[in-house]
């Protein structure tokens, strides 16, 4: 490019991008990243598992104001067999291998999880409903569950479902390769028994509560035990082409272009699935699959970036569905952590004046862009049953952070920064000035931190770092002095909640106890919660450790992250998570 | 002679190779992330982690697992993908042939509308045609290209309809035969003609470059004299001479053909070996970042010999070897 006639185009290049800005759309804002391995549905899932939900106390409402063309289970006007159509999903990656049961990664779980089933499915309170269980029983106090099995049903290759399907997928898959049925389950499973081929059982070795909660097609998917027995697991060719007991079958696969699913004719729910087909399109980019979905080739996306959703919301043509819940994961709040180990962070009020400090609306509104709500506990609203209400969580109020922080010792002179003034460990004059890491596409948290943090005289550097590198400087190295990351709480506190907060978590484990938070009353709590099947009085132990957690804020909560699945108004019927297909439909022409 | 040349050539391919091999090697464990992160899933406990870096070796010292991977790439065995539970050449080798495309059409785009467009604008120095090209193709060369994926998408895709938005074929049709040809086909000339945008502006400047110069020349002057057409002249007397350069740069330019369809294939959905790159380093799937990296080299290399012998056949005043 030479002379002065590059200057004119550099100007000319710069008008067309504004004029363009609206269609080469940046990244989502609000919006994490992924799930374990590396990308995920286009904007949501968060970071550390993937998933969200909403807020409240959850019921993915049909926000629509799409028309619904078909009521959900009705067969369309032409005709019988074919008449269900062809939905168009897009994802965010190709896994590579379709077996959820290996991994919690969110990518496999959104490929696979219609191929595949529980022993129970979640209704939009997370009740666990009948899947291949039909019923069960809980003896010696919650350390035995009986689940009475359906006895209709097949694999999608014909032969029949058993109990000791059940039995090997769990000793020798989700035990040995499913990371968090494996630290939760595997610990105290004792023994899977069979006494016949409709009966399972399961002995722990003292009570455990949580067990219904980590029993859908996300938590312990269930694989053939016929075609898993023998050799190798994780190089089993069933891997690339799943034998389930889903909805759905295998159909085909183009790696990195589409995986097809076909219907499952013999399915074991009467009528459904309603669909003959449905199509996983592999589309890398967020705004890409938003193009997509407006030029017609693809039905479904599992989340838009935030300033496309509005417009959605505004037109008939879609239809949008709210949830807490993605593929791999759920109930996730987007939470600030305190490395404990720094001098600065050991003492309670600075903690407590940061908290004050950062308002939770704000982050809703202006970085989350209304997708999700104000956290206002350490357990998400999503979790009904152990979510305390009316805790007493630092609210937004500047002057309090302030006060806070002169009783603390740090100074302020003038508009500057706070220096240190007989802070313990701390030399006198060190300024008040940290480090956030997080994921770079949660960079915008990071932005309004510093902007709101420098009003009371703390100076914060944001340190947005690739996953693989951010993980291994928190959680391996620890070197960092808060960072941001989307905890995801999943279906039960015991799934997601406990890692953050026990003692014994403070290892070099993704998402784990990233303050290296110690407090042995709550790791006995953690442990009664556990072992307490009445939900009323589990409920009581998780209020109490909430109480402790809000008092000591070894982390800061600020937002309950929603995600919106975006679908064409042509089809309906759609569950927002799970078997989200099972009972949808689609009409065209 | 030449065959001896290119036998050599290749002979001294291989440590080039080699140190792309162990360069690469070193970079990825060099920079920070744990593969078993990507691998092994979340909320874990410790024993399992470990469990997890016992199984795919990555407990053993760095040097121990260079040479394992050595020892079995001299088998020919590229080893298996962590993430995809696959052997590694199949993951490549299912992915490859669509970037072959992509880019193979992008290169020939480039080359015969780069050649073209200089040829128009030496037509006549300095006319309008000339500022047309020259025009045009800054444009090209300063737009970035996935801005301007994004803005053809937007405007032939969106707006207009013309081309799918994404993707290699439609994700509807199950067509075969001639009609998946057709599909493949509409999708594939967006991407392509994006990613042979740049290419395209380099080409045309450089060869509207070279003829100006060769239109300068003595036997051209002659070939006046003799009242040879002016259009003959331009392509049977000064193009042959004008085009060694642009050779050079078309085979240079294969590199940043790779290096584009990586942002291509992201943009346009295009399933290609670009994304499988992108992917693999999230993951840090170093079995297929290291494959990656072998068959990259290997193609700029063989990229460089072809140029070498092309030139030798265009000038044969030029000795090789």
């Amino acid at each position: 490019m030479k002379g002065p006639r590059r200057r004119v185009f550099a100007g000319l290049a710069a008008v067309m991008l504004v004029t363009a800005s609206c269609a080469s759309d940046d990244e989502p804002v609000a919006d994490e990243s992924d799930t374990t391995t590396g990308t995920s549905p286009a904007t949501q899932p968060p970071e550390d598992e993937t998933a969200e939900q909403p807020a409240s106390t959850t019921a993915p409402t049909e926000t629509t104001e799409a028309t619904q063309t078909t009521d959900p289970g009705a067969p369309e006007d032409d005709g019988p067999a074919g008449a269900g159509g062809t939905l168009v999903v897009a994802i965010s990656d190709d896994p590579g291998q379709y077996n959820p049961a290996l991994t919690t990664s969110g990518s496999v779980h959104t490929a696979s999880e219609l191929m595949f089933s529980g022993l129970v499915s979640y209704d939009d309170d997370y009740a666990p409903q009948p899947d291949l269980a039909l019923s069960w029983e809980i003896e010696d106090d919650g350390a035995l569950y009986r689940f009475a099995l359906r006895d209709d049903v097949a694999w999608h290759d014909g032969t029949p479902f058993t109990s000791n399907d059940v039995k090997f997928t769990f000793e020798n898959v989700l035990t040995e390769f499913h990371s968090r049925t494996k630290a939760s389950v595997g610990a105290l499973l004792v023994s899977v028994d069979t006494p016949d081929d409709t009966t399972v059982e399961f002995r722990f070795s003292e009570p455990y509560a949580p067990l219904l909660q980590q029993l859908d097609v996300t938590e312990a998917p269930i694989l053939p035990a016929h075609i898993y027995a023998n050799g190798d697991i994780e190089g089993n060719p069933a891997n690339l082409e799943p034998v389930g007991t889903g909805p759905f079958m295998f159909g085909s696969r183009t790696p990195d272009e589409e995986i097809v699913l076909v219907k499952n004719p013999d399915y074991f729910e009467d009528g459904l699935p309603i669909l003959d087909e449905v199509v996983m399109r592999v589309i890398p980019d967020a705004g890409s699959q938003v193009l997509a979905l407006e030029s017609g080739e693809v039905d479904w996306l599992w989340g838009v970036p935030g300033p496309d959703l509005e417009r959605f919301r505004n037109d008939d043509r879609y239809g949008t569905l709210d949830t807490l819940v993605n593929p791999g994961g759920a109930n996730c709040i987007m939470t600030v952590s305190f490395n404990l180990d720094r001098a600065i962070f050991q003492d309670v009020q600075v903690r407590r004046a940061i908290a004050h400090a950062l308002d939770r609306e704000a982050f809703v509104e202006r970085v989350a862009f209304g997708q999700g709500n104000a956290a206002t506990a350490p357990i998400s609203s999503g979790i009904p049953t152990a979510h305390a209400d009316g805790l007493d969580l630092p609210d937004f109020d500047p002057d309090e952070a302030a006060r806070l922080l002169d009783e603390a010792g740090w100074v302020r002179d003038g508009d500057g920064v706070r220096t240190a003034q007989g802070v313990d460990g701390v030399d006198d004059g060190t300024p008040l000035r940290f480090g956030v890491h997080l994921f770079p596409n949660f960079a915008p948290y990071g932005e309004l931190m510093k902007a709101l943090l420098i009003e009371i005289g703390v100076d914060l550097e944001i340190n947005a770092l690739e996953r693989a590198t951010m993980v291994e400087q928190v959680f391996t190295d620890r070197n960092f002095d808060t960072n941001v990351i989307s905890y995801c709480n999943g279906t039960d506190p015991e799934v997601g909640i406990r890692r953050m907060y026990i003692s014994g978590n403070i290892a070099p484990i993704p998402f784990s106890n990233s303050s290296g938070y110690v407090n042995t009353d709550v790791d006995a709590l953690f442990d009664e919660a556990r072992n307490t099947v009445d939900p009323a009085a589990r409920a009581e132990v998780y209020r109490t450790l909430q109480e402790i957690l809000v008092d000591e804020l070894p982390y800061y909560w600020l937002v309950e992250t929603t995600s919106t699945r975006v679908f064409t108004a042509e089809c309906s019927g759609f569950k927002a998570f799970g078997h989200f297909a099972e009972s949808a439909s689609c009409s065209r022409e | 002679m030449t065959r001896g040349y290119i036998f050599a050539r290749l002979w001294q391919t291989l440590p080039m190779l080699l140190g792309v091999v162990v360069i690469g090697f070193l970079l990825v464990h060099i920079a920070p992330g744990d593969p078993i992160l990507a691998l092994a899933g979340e909320n874990g406990d410790e024993a399992y982690y470990a469990a997890m870096r016992e199984r795919y070796g990555l407990d053993q010292p760095l040097a121990n697992q260079l040479g394992t991977y050595l020892w079995r790439l001299a088998q020919g065995d590229l080893g298996t993908s962590a993430i995809q539970k696959q052997p590694v050449s199949d993951v490549i080798l299912d992915r490859l042939p669509n970037t072959l495309l992509l880019a193979g059409t992008a290169l020939v785009i480039s080359t015969l509308g780069g050649v073209l467009a200089g040829l128009w604008a030496a037509s006549r120095v300095g006319g309008w045609r000339d500022r047309t090209v020259a025009i045009g193709t800054l444009l090209m060369y300063a737009l970035p290209v996935f801005w301007l994926g994004q803005i053809a998408i937007l405007w032939f895709g969106l707006r207009w309809g013309w081309f799918p938005v994404q993707g290699r074929t439609d994700a509807r049709s199950r067509a075969t035969g001639l009609a998946h040809v057709l599909d493949v086909a509409h999708h594939l000339a967006l991407p392509a003609l994006v990613l042979a945008s740049q290419q395209i502006a380099v080409i045309a400047r450089l060869t509207r470059a070279t003829l100006v110069d060769a239109l300068r020349s003595p036997h051209i002057d002659a070939a006046r004299a003799r009242g040879v057409s002016e259009s003959r002249i331009l392509v049977r007397h000064a193009l042959p001479a004008a085009l060694l350069p642009v050779v050079t740069v078309v085979g240079n330019r294969v590199g940043h053909l790779v290096s584009g369809a990586v942002v291509i294939e992201i943009v346009f959905g295009w399933p290609g070996i670009g994304r499988l790159l992108v992917s693999a380093t999230n993951d840090r799937d170093i079995p297929v970042l290291l494959g990656l990296f072998l068959l990259i080299g290997f193609a700029v290399l063989i990229a460089n010999l072809l140029t070498d012998i092309t030139y030798k056949w265009l000038d044969p005043r030029i000795r090789i070897g």
